[in-house]
This record gives C-alpha cells, structure tokens and sequence, in this order.
C-alpha cells in the first residue's frame, strides 16, 4: 500500500506558501492536508499488514506506525490551532504576512522531518531526520525574533547539535561492532540480527553515547537545560508539537538502539540506566515545578517528568511496562498538546506569561478555561483520563518485578507534581478576572482542536480501541525482541 | 598516515589556548586540512574512488568555505577578536592534555582494537571530540561554540573513517551535506543575535533562568 503521502502532503504545504499568500487561506489548507493525512494513516494502520518496506528506503513496523499515528495527531491538532493564532498574530502586527507564510513553510518541514524518523529503515537516516527536526524547529523557536527567543534557539540548537554528535558516534560504533561480526550494515533489522554475537564492551559504550545523545533531544535530565527555554520560548503552536511529539522521536530512536542493545547483552543494562536517567528526572521536574512561576515553563518541565515516566516505564519493562510507556507516550502528546494549546489562548488574552499576574481564567474565558481545567486533571494523572491509566500499568510492572525503591520514589514525585500543578493551576483558572478584562469570543478553530484532543484523552482512558491495542501489542513485541 | 593523525590532535591545542577568534579559525583549518590529507591518503593507498569523493569534499568544506564562511560573518559583524575565556590558556591546555591521555587510557583498557593503528585514531578521534565539547562549553563568544561544535564534527569523522573503514558512502555525504546546512543556520543566528543583543557573547544571553 501507497504511504507516501505522509511525505508528500507536509513538502506540498512547505512549498504552498509560495503561491498562497493569505495567513487565513493557508492556515485551512494546512490544515486540511493534515487532516487528510491523519485519516489516511489510520485507515493504513485499520488495514495495513505490518511490516511494509517501500523501495527499502522506508520500513514501518507496529513500533513505528504507533509514533507516526501520535505524531499525525499532534500535527494536525496544532495545524488546526494555528488558523487563527496565526491570522490574529498578523491581525495584531505582531508578525508580518510574510513571516506567517514562513511560519507555514517552517510548520511542514518541521513535521515532514518528524515523520521521516520513525519510516527510516536505519539508523543513519534516524540520525540525519533526527538532525533535521532540530535544525527546521530552532527557526520555529526563535521565531518572535526577540532577544529572549533568540537567546532560547541558540541554547537549544548548540546543546541538541552536541547530543546529535555523541549520537552519531554511538551510531558509528555500532556499525564498527557489527562489522566486526561481519555484517556491514546501519539497517537496524540486520543489526537486531547481529545483535547476539556483538563485542559486549563496544556495545555497551555505544549505547550509552546514543542515550546521552538523543537523551539530550528526549529532554532527559541531567541533558534538559535546553527544554525549559526552547519551549516557553517557541510560537505556542510549535510548543504543543516540541513537547507533544518532537521528545518522542528522540525516544523512538533510542528504543530501536534499545532492540539491538538488548539482543547483545541482555535488559539489564539499559534497564537499570533508564530506571535512573527516569528517576533523575522526575526529580529535576517536580522540583522546578514546584517553584515555577511561568505557565509555558510549568508545562515544559512537566514534560521532562513524563519523558522521565515514559522511560521509567521501559526501565522496568517487560510487556506490561512496555505496554504503558507506548501507552503513555501517546497520552502524554494528545494531553500536553491540549494544555499547551490552551496556554497559548491564556498568554494570549492576557498578555503575560506569569502565572501570579494571571486569575479568573474560568471566567474570562469559559471555553478555554473549562478546557484547560480538564486539562489539568487529566495531565496530573486523575482516572478516568488516559494518563491515569498508562501511570498506573508503569506502576505495576515496577511492583511486579519487585523494584519497590525506584515505584516509590515515581509515586513520591508524582505526588508532588500533582500537588504542585493543583496549587499553581487553581490560581490561575480561578478567582477573580481582572477588572478591565472582558470576555470575548474564542476562536472556532482552538475550540474544535480542545474538543478532539479531550475527546481522545477520554477515550483512551474508557476504553482501548481495538486498532490501536493491536499496534501496542506488537509494538511491545518488537521492543521485546519476539 | 601517522604524521597527519598527529597533526589533527595536535593543531586541537592551539584552540584550546587561542585568544582571538581568527587564529582558532585558522587552527581550524589547518586541522581539517590534515584530516583531508589524512583521508587523501588513505584513498591512496586503497584506490577507492569513493574515498577520493570524501577527501575532496573534506576540502572543499572544512578547509575552504567554512573557514571563509566563519572569518566573513568575523568581518561583518565587527565583533571584538577577544574570545573571552572562562578558564586561562593554561590550564585550558592541561585540561586538554588530559582529556588526551583520557581518551588514551580509556581506548586501551575498555575497547579491544585489533592493532595498533586503530587504538592511536580512535583515541585521536575520541580526545579531539572532547577537546571540541571543551571549546563549546568554556568559550564565551557564539563563534568559538560553532567551531568547537565542527572540531568535535572531525573527530567524529575520523572515528568512522578510520574505525568502520568509512559510513556507507551515501551516509557520509549526508553528513557533509548536514554540517555545512547546520553552519550556514547557526551563522543565520549568530546575524540574529548580534543585530538584537549588539554583541555574540554567549555568556552574557541569561535572560532565560529556571
């Protein structure tokens, strides 16, 4: 079956705005293609029998139509968001027409690189689409041109263009180990194959540059500090894809070094290093969480305490953490999305970023507070939310294996962040509005986009789509390695 | 093969004790050049064509346009030449030292290399790597951090084409293509914030805490 439209509908809408020069015009048909590719796609994964291999330039398996199936979600979400974002930035002269057809051509590249990195059939083309998604999303983060934005793209592509360095090392001492098995090939299904007969010690460092490496585009602590800025800082559109989905292809990457690795020396190793990096960072995010005064910056460290419970769901592995790390993977960028949406339509009305100067959200914005509430609870892991179920599968395959330290530390850390949300969030939702505020009308499109990503937080959370329990399932038999 | 594979580390020295942004761009250079000397003969001594592509590529890249590219955007944003060092040229230099006899050791005690050749490139590779993650971290000025990024980008390449005898070809073009894009993109920023902030020094962006 044809999938190339994946490909084909972001590089049609990247050379769009050469043609189009409406924000609003260009905004429905972005749109549009988004969701025609979103639809495509999961008719693909109704229908499909996986794996399918195009022309041996692009492989996808179970584990990779799951994160093409998230990404797609993400994308078209915040393409639909962006309509009238975008037209009302122009609509302020906040930005020039002009910008906000780059801001179209950017929006694409950036997503059209995101999909490569799960269709890539090896791990050179990860790296190099990897690579690309950072190199599209730094104009996207210093888009405003500010000093501050300006100031978070640097930090961000300097420290993500070390992690890509150490990653390609680790690549290339991947390769080196399995040439040395006689296997002269970056194709990760060859290197799966090798896996067993591989140098042990070579292995082991090259799995641990890979993890520092796409650790750092992860947003794993200690690797982080670029993430707090790069995503407060981003056009808030571009924030929900950063933390939706841009952390979880650096996560894909890994998880297939993860196969391999796995294969030559066992779980253990990248076990007990991800249980760590997790803990690590569930540590770092509940402590800034908690002091936090920033909105976007809140969610952005929120997003490191669930990279950090995605990994910790892998860390304890077997099916059913794998099971809930996929799981969470995809409830984290659905919800996240949805607050980060929400934020934006905040930090709009209010014009300010600080959580103490904003009250009375409810009120002066019904729907978007009414959003962001259920938002809130669903993002700190209240049932009957999807995050609630996916935290506790990663819960119980931490007591199942008997890791009692590292299952409660996570409960302690969840418990504070929960806490610490609750607390900032109240403030900001409830209360008085300010005076001289009025409530005015929300836009259509936003309200459309909160529906549907609530609308699949909610689901998830009843009940499992057969669909998609399928591609979870063997998904966790590819990363099992059956 | 030797004599240049001690070129490369040793011209990673002198960036680490430079003052002035043109002579670490000049030491760049002069590294690189050795890289493609290094690369040149290899494809020599293996008559392989695709080699031949690399090293040509190599200096046509590295030796050439980046370095120009670098000392134009010097020329044009009118910067002041002083890097600003966050640690002095000396113990800079003996952090450096260390970071080499590091690598060495950690070459040859946890990874088993056949011969001798590939212990002494890897731990070559492996230190200039580190030396160029030292550069980015502890020089002040946005340039100094571009070029740490490409001296850690020629150890790496040394590391694989030393190591795995070269990437698949069409691999390693991809790569070249990757650094100059990522130069050109971080010397776009480089105009960026020299236009908003009036100066490139890194240190001074902190704006942004917690």
């Amino acid at each position: 079956m044809n999938i190339f439209y994946i490909l084909i509908v972001p590089v049609i809408l990247a050379i769009l705005p050469a043609i189009v020069k409406r924000p609003r015009a260009l905004g429905i048909i972005n749109a549009t293609g988004h969701l025609l590719v979103l639809s495509g796609f999961t008719v693909f994964i109704l229908k499909a029998d996986l794996p399918v291999s195009l022309f041996k330039l692009f492989y996808i398996d179970a584990l990779s139509a799951f994160f093409i199936f998230t990404i797609a979600i993400v994308t078209f979400a915040t393409a639909l968001f962006s309509i009238d974002y975008i037209e009302r930035d122009v609509a302020s002269s906040l930005i020039s027409r002009n910008k906000a057809r780059a801001y179209y051509t950017l929006f694409n590249l950036f997503s059209l690189s995101m999909f490569l990195v799960p269709m890539a059939p090896n791990l050179a083309m990860v790296w190099i689409a990897i690579e690309m998604t950072t190199l599209t999303s730094a104009f996207l983060v210093g888009f405003y041109n500010t000093k501050t934005s300006i100031e978070a793209a640097w930090k961000y592509i300097m420290i993500c263009s070390v992690g890509i360095i150490f990653a390609l090392f680790g690549t290339i001492i991947f390769y080196y180990a399995a040439s040395l098995v006689g296997v002269k090939s970056l194709n990760w299904l060859d290197l799966v194959s090798a896996g067993p007969g591989m140098d042990k010690n070579l292995i082991k460092i090259a799995f641990l540059f890979i993890l520092v490496g796409y650790g750092t585009k992860a947003g794993l602590a200690p690797m982080h500090t670029w993430l707090p800025d790069a995503h407060s800082q981003a056009i808030s559109p571009v924030s929900a894809l950063l933390s939706g989905v841009l952390l979880k292809t650096a996560v894909y990457a890994i998880l297939r070094f993860t196969i391999i690795t796995n294969k030559c020396i066992g779980v253990d190793f990248s076990s007990k290093l991800f249980i760590i990096f997790a803990l690590v960072s569930l540590a770092v995010s509940a402590g800034f969480i908690i002091i936090q005064k920033h909105m976007k910056r809140l969610l952005a460290y929120s997003s490191i305490e669930h990279v950090g419970i995605i990994f910790l769901g892998f860390g304890f592995g077997g099916a059913i953490g794998a099971y809930g790390a996929l799981f969470h993977t995809l409830n984290h960028a659905v919800t996240k999305s949805l607050m980060f949406l929400g934020a934006a339509n905040i930090i709009k009305k209010y014009k300010k970023d600080n959580m103490n100067m904003i009250k009375g959200v409810v009120s002066s914005m019904p729907f978007t507070g009414a959003m962001f509430t259920l938002g809130m609870f669903a993002i700190i892991g209240m049932p009957p939310f999807s995050i609630f179920f996916s935290e506790l599968l990663i819960l119980m395959a931490g007591f199942g294996r008997g890791l009692y330290l590292a299952s409660g530390l996570y409960l302690f850390f969840i418990a504070l962040i929960f806490g610490g949300m609750l607390f900032h969030f109240s403030k900001v939702l409830f209360g008085e509005k300010p005076d001289d505020m009025e409530v005015s009308k929300e836009s259509a499109s936003a309200k459309i986009v909160f529906i549907f990503l609530f609308v699949i937080a909610i689901i998830l959370g009843l009940a499992m789509p057969a669909f998609l329990n399928k591609i979870i399932v063997s998904g966790v038999a590819i990363l099992e390695g059956v | 093969m030797y004599i240049f594979l001690i070129g490369i580390i040793i011209m990673a020295y002198p960036m680490v004790t430079a003052k002035r942004i043109t002579s670490l761009i000049n030491s760049f250079r002069i590294q690189s050049a050795f890289l493609f000397l290094a690369t040149l003969f290899m494809a020599i001594k293996e008559k392989n064509p695709e080699l031949y592509i690399i090293s040509g590529l190599l200096l046509l890249l590295k030796v050439i346009l980046i370095p120009g590219f670098l000392s134009s955007i010097v020329k044009k944003v009118k910067m002041n030449e002083n890097i600003g060092l966050f640690l002095n040229p000396l113990v800079s230099l003996l952090i450096a030292v260390f970071l080499t006899y590091l690598s060495y050791v950690f070459t040859t005690r946890i990874l088993a290399f056949e011969s001798k050749a590939q212990v002494v490139s890897f731990a070559i590779s492996l230190s200039v790597t580190m030396i160029g993650l030292f550069i980015m971290i502890f020089r002040m000025k946005a340039l100094s951090q571009v070029i740490g990024f490409l001296v850690m980008e020629n150890g790496l390449f040394l590391a694989a084409s030393v190591l795995a005898g070269g990437m698949p070809f069409f691999v390693e073009i991809v790569i070249f293509m990757d650094v100059f894009v990522s130069v050109i993109i971080f010397g776009m920023f480089i105009y960026r914030i020299n236009k908003l902030f009036t100066h490139i020094d890194v240190s001074k962006l902190n704006a942004l805490k917690r």
